[in-house]
């Protein structure tokens, strides 16, 4: 178990690595595959809480490393409504709150169902990102929410949630190198 | 709940307060060392994203390009006629200027880079270029091209940068509408990931009297940009009961861009 666990970081850090190479589809509305994302759900639900909160660490961590800007100094008298970003560190909490939606669905995970799971990485990253924004509003102010803005959140999370069973199926190997179930309740004999 | 999950509840909780309260230095600390832990696998997708747009663009435009070309040879040639007088009044201005004992008024000089990667992010309007800190750039300086203004420097590496690009909402610039008295503060509207992106220019009087197509320059004022740099021209202007507003299309088509200019002057 610590084996496949430690295994799942090390995918974390590889999903960062292969994030470089896919761009955003400037053909619709900027949308694109978050990997680091749909590889954190897909492993969350795969392993216990303590281990889903330390990934949700490392890629709040490395994501805002990724994303965040620095803060703009100019005259206060000329730029009087400086506009604020978001503070370093958000993602984790985001990352955390997705990681145990996905965790939600454990039990079924451990069945083998693992098609309701890869549905729930769309929903999950529809609200992560749904959540991204309305924080960005809160902080900012004025909430406007334009047809871009829609594309852009639906077609990323559909199109990431298109790649999950690919996910699940390098977790399953990867399990199964490391000599463990993902599934350990669907061989079982169901109770009368 | 399990004292396992508890215990690693509480961590959690703790790394993250770590987290939310570094400041900018520590960030910066942190960033570095990511971009420097994934520079071989950036550079290596930058390449790719470069090649790719490079060969959609050369199959959509190969006849557009000769035409261009052509045109750009014979702009050449007249630049270089203009340069070299260019270049004589500059010697003229400067001999002028010693025999009456001017100082220096401004100290300019660009670094022209390549844009590597387009929107690297979700959320914000940013580019990446193939300049950095080992060719002279610092955080917020201008970043031009031929047409006008790009946007400034939000994140400089050693051999690359961020740059955010005024359509971004966070990128503010003090500008001024040309044959009018008019003055305001532009920047991007959020949620505008369409390929013709518009600028809000605020804080106009109450009864602005512009009209469209006329162009939006920089005062120089704020100590970002430098004065009078093109930045768009107005499509339409809102009025409001306390002041006005105006729709700006920016002068430089971000979508289709190649090479930048970053501005290193010190002197704003």
């Amino acid at each position: 178990m610590f084996r496949y666990n430690l295994s799942t970081v090390f995918l974390l850090l590889a999903a960062f690595l292969v994030q470089q190479f896919v761009p955003a589809l400037t053909g619709l509305s900027h949308s694109r595959i978050l990997i680091v994302h749909l590889v954190f759900l897909c492993a969350a639900v795969t392993v216990a809480t303590p281990t889903m909160l330390l990934l949700a660490f490392i890629a709040g961590c490395l994501w805002d490393a990724h994303c965040s800007m620095a803060p703009i100094t100019a005259d206060p008298e000329v730029y009087t409504q400086p506009v604020e970003s978001l503070r370093f560190g958000y993602s984790i909490l985001l990352f955390a709150a997705m990681g145990f939606l996905m965790q939600g669905l454990n039990p079924l995970f451990r069945q083998g169902k693992w098609q309701f799971s890869a549905l729930l990485t769309g929903v999950a990253i529809f609200l992560y990102l749904t959540a991204e924004f309305i924080l960005i509003s809160f902080v900012r102010g004025d909430f406007t929410v334009t047809r871009s803005i829609i594309r852009l959140l639906s077609y990323t999370s559909l199109l990431t949630m298109l790649f999950s069973p690919i996910i699940f199926w390098l977790l399953y190997r990867i399990a199964k190198i490391f000599e463990y179930s993902l599934y350990p309740e669907a061989n079982r004999p169901k109770r009368r | 709940m399990k004292p396992l999950n508890l215990i690693a509840l509480l961590l959690f909780l703790a790394g993250a307060t770590w987290a939310l309260t570094r400041s900018e230095p520590v960030v910066r600390e942190i960033q570095v060392a990511y971009f420097k832990a994934i520079a071989p696998t950036l550079k290596a997708g930058s390449a790719i994203e470069t090649k790719a747009r490079n060969l959609l663009e050369e199959t959509k435009h190969s006849k557009e390009y000769q035409v261009k070309l052509s045109a750009i040879e014979s702009e050449i040639g007249r630049l270089r006629i203009i340069e070299s007088r260019f270049q004589a009044l500059e010697r003229e201005n400067a001999e002028l200027r010693h025999a009456l004992n001017f100082k220096k008024a401004t100290n300019f000089d660009v670094v022209a880079a390549q844009i590597i990667r387009r929107h690297p992010t979700t959320w914000w309007q940013t580019m990446e270029i193939d300049a950095g800190e080992d060719r002279g750039i610092g955080i917020q300086l201008s970043v031009l091209s031929n047409d006008g203004l790009v946007g400034i420097i939000d994140r400089p590496f050693k051999r690359r940068s961020s740059v955010l690009l005024v359509t971004d909402e966070k990128c503010q610039v003090s500008v001024r509408v040309e044959n009018s008295p008019e003055v305001g503060i532009l920047s991007g509207q959020r949620g505008e990931f369409d390929n013709n992106p518009t600028l809000r220019l605020r804080f106009l009087s109450k009864d602005a009297a512009l009209r469209p197509g006329q162009r939006v320059f920089t005062t120089g004022r704020g100590g970002i940009f430098q004065p009078n740099i093109l930045v768009g021209s107005i499509i339409s202007v809102e009025k409001g009961s306390l002041d006005s507003e105006a729709l700006v299309k920016p002068a430089v088509d971000l979508s289709d861009l190649g090479t930048v200019f970053v501005v290193l002057s010190e002197n704003h």
